[in-house]
């Protein structure tokens, strides 16, 4: 049993953000929840380094300032300005309901546990909350892209999936060279902004972002 | 060393040439150029023999080569196809050529990437290049589809990137000396840790399944090829696909060499024959002429999965199907886009009698369906009955049963579509159709040349397969195989009368 109060605080929070990004309506309040939780994961790096008694490596400094710079900063910022250039405020009613899909996201989280005690990792992590927290945002993840209409929604959803797997590449931050992390960083961010612009196109089209009058193909 | 820098180099440069131009005609001509210079290097390419790679992030390989050529020889027809089709467009013209040979770059370093994580990223980047290029026309429809094909592959290829993930965490246990680079990881097959790295196969091969259109999560593929202009959905269909295609090879390689080959390929066989199927119930009356042929591309897409994942000796035929797959697809959508201007719409009802009225289109358009279906003597006949041969001889009666039938469903429900349109009696009035009088003319020309100029090339490699070409395609499927046998067993399949 590893066991590190501040880091484990961090993976708790983060699910709780989960939870609480299913449960609000408001899209701008999902927009900070997200930038909440990309900061916590930002630290983990540099943190998980010192969990381990290391001194934390400039690679993990790097991580950290690129995934602040991005996710904590540009991608929020990016998704505020589509926000704040429309009259979109509110969710749309999602498939699931709010309350009901929260129930979801905590039954996931206790999946999360159930299946994390049962994988067997090849090296011990700096503590067993990191295999959980990242199931358990991975699936949210999914949940989110799956069940919400609204297109911002479904970005903040694939981005939730994306903190998700970053918390799952903690495990390797030595094996995975310097520049595939940022690669994938760059990737990310480049693929929101490029999503924001469609978003823009979409309300601009349909006066709306809601991806459920996105149904004219289809095979008749 | 100096061929994979070129490889994106060269792409990469000539896109920004394309930014920085002020003129529409000169900016088109850039990325012609760029075009071709990129094939000119990839030839360049193949005077050199394969050096053996290192530990090195990227490198040519003769998998990766394989694929990087014919992306380099479609790309190159593609350009070319362009410049006719070319009409104002909603989206601006500097954004839209700098995209595509951003796509270009993006596919090449697919190709040449030698490690697992940058390959991940080379071909998100591919998505991202693509996505401005569906939405050519503008509009809600191409809206809905850039939409679908953006979020579908972002979210596919973010399980690819847990996959990738897994599979290090595979590597863990085999020692600080394993990194994430192909080789590496082949040479260091059996000390990976098997649990994990199942679980990265099955999550690579839905990731990049999705972006290589295997059902069940094709849905994209269709809408993006319906609204895409026929460029560009030639382009999707026979450059973005097979880099996908390339990505889920390399994760079998290194389940090969980790003794997983069995179970890898069931799995490839189950989501190939599952595509196949899919493809073979949409294809059957289909009204739409660019969504039939996406669902081609979904066919034979099912046809390299199961090609792959019977191993041994499919796996020769399987690259050869690539190859000319490839040359029949491109071809396919650029008689799409001719037609598609000629009557004014893609709509298989209203496309009737193109042989009497546009004698070249018909004729090309019937000699594409035929190849791209499969008859002799085009290369996709020996491919096809390749994989039919390799399934009996290993035994795998169900497989050939399915494989067979959904060939057979895929080729009627093709021949019955695309017949009409090319013999077809008056279903509207004559003047409804384009007539690519005076000034048209170069366009019409500068549209059906690369049709012509793919056909031909994939009857004379049919016809005649050079050495060299065979030697590529043994080392590519060598490179597949079970180490010590891949070869052997492909060199006596083409001994024994496959080409």
């Amino acid at each position: 049993m590893t066991y590190h109060p501040a880091i484990d605080t961090i993976l708790v929070l983060a699910m709780l953000l989960n939870l609480s990004m299913l449960a609000s309506s408001r899209l701008a309040t999902c927009i900070r929840l997200f930038a909440f939780q990309s900061f916590l994961l930002a630290l983990l790096p540099v943190g998980g380094e010192i969990a381990v008694g290391e001194l934390p490596s400039l690679h993990a400094y790097l991580i950290a300032a690129a995934a602040i710079g991005l996710k904590v900063i540009l991608i929020p910022y990016v998704l505020m300005r589509i926000l704040r250039s429309g009259e979109i405020h509110k969710d749309v009613e999602p498939f699931i309901g709010f309350t009901a899909s929260v129930m979801i996201g905590a039954l996931a989280i206790v999946a999360s546990f159930a299946m994390a005690s049962r994988l067997v990792l090849p090296m011990p992590p700096f503590s067993d909350l990191v295999l959980p927290a990242a199931l358990s945002t991975i699936f949210i993840g999914l949940l989110t892209l799956v069940t919400r209409v609204t297109a911002i929604t479904q970005v903040i959803g694939y981005l939730v999936l994306e903190n998700g797997i970053f918390i799952f590449g903690l495990f390797l931050l030595n094996r995975t060279p310097l520049l595939v992390e940022l690669g994938i960083l760059l990737d990310v961010f480049v693929g929101v902004f490029i999503m924001a612009i469609v978003v823009y196109h979409i309300r601009r089209e349909f006066d709306h972002i809601d991806t459920d009058l996105l149904d004219e193909l289809k095979e008749v | 060393m100096l061929t994979p820098i070129l490889l994106i180099a060269v792409p990469a440069v000539f896109g920004l040439i394309c930014l920085s131009l002020p003129a529409p005609r000169w900016r088109l001509a850039v990325m012609v150029t760029g075009a071709w210079v990129n094939l000119g290097v990839i030839i360049w390419s193949w005077l050199a023999p394969h050096a053996p790679l290192k530990d090195e992030f990227i490198g040519v390989d003769p998998l990766g080569h394989l694929i990087v050529t014919v992306i380099g020889v479609l790309f190159a027809a593609t350009s070319l196809h362009f410049v006719g089709y070319q009409r104002a467009a909603l989206i601006s013209q500097r954004v839209f050529l700098a995209c595509m040979l951003a796509l270009l770059t993006a596919l090449n370093l697919v190709c040449v990437s030698q490690n697992l994580g940058l390959l991940w990223v080379a071909l998100e980047a591919s998505t991202l290049a693509g996505t401005p290029l569906i939405y050519f026309h503008g509009g809600a429809r191409a809206l809905e589809a850039a939409w679908k094909f953006l979020l579908m592959n972002s979210v596919g290829i973010a399980l690819a990137l847990l996959g990738v993930f897994c599979t290090a965490l595979a590597s863990v246990g085999a020692g600080e000396a394993v990194t994430l680079t192909i080789n590496s990881l082949v040479l260091h097959g059996r000390q990976l840790d098997p649990a994990w790295l199942r679980t990265g196969f099955l999550l690579m091969l839905v990731g990049y399944g999705t972006k290589m259109g295997l059902a069940p999560l094709h849905s994209w593929l269709p809408d993006a090829h319906g609204e895409a202009p026929a460029p560009i959905s030639a382009l999707l269909s026979g450059a973005v696909l097979n880099a996908a295609f390339l990505a889920i090879l390399r994760a079998y390689q290194v389940c090969q060499a980790a003794n997983l080959g069995e179970f890898a390929g069931g799995w490839l066989i189950v989501l190939g024959l599952f595509s196949m199927a899919v493809a073979s119930v949409f294809v059957v009356g289909q009204r739409h002429f660019k969504r039939l042929l996406a669902y081609s591309s979904v066919d034979h897409m099912g046809i390299l999965a199961v090609a792959v994942g019977l191993g041994g000796v499919a796996s020769y035929p399987a690259m050869l199907h690539v190859l000319h797959n490839v040359f029949y697809k491109g071809a396919l959508f650029f008689v799409a886009g001719i037609l598609g201007h000629s009557y004014g719409s893609y709509q298989i009802a209203n496309i009737r009698g193109a042989l009497r009225r546009y004698p070249l289109t018909g004729f090309l358009l019937l000699a594409a369906l035929f190849a791209a279906t499969g008859l002799p003597p085009f290369g996709l006949f020996y491919s096809e009955i390749g994989i039919l041969f390799a399934a009996a001889s290993s035994g795998h009666w169900w497989t050939l049963a399915a494989f067979a039938l959904f060939l057979c469903i895929v080729f009627v429900g093709m021949v019955t579509a695309v017949l009409p349109m090319a013999f077809g009696g008056h279903s509207e009035p004559e003047a409804a159709a384009h007539t690519w009088d005076g000034g048209e003319r170069w366009r019409y020309r500068a549209m059906a040349a690369p049709a012509c100029l793919l056909i031909g090339l994939g009857f004379v490699l049919a016809v005649y397969q050079p050495s060299f070409v065979k030697e590529a395609l043994d080392q590519a499927a060598a490179a597949l195989g079970p180490h010590d046998t891949g070869a052997a067993i492909a060199t006596a399949y083409a001994a024994g009368g496959g080409r």
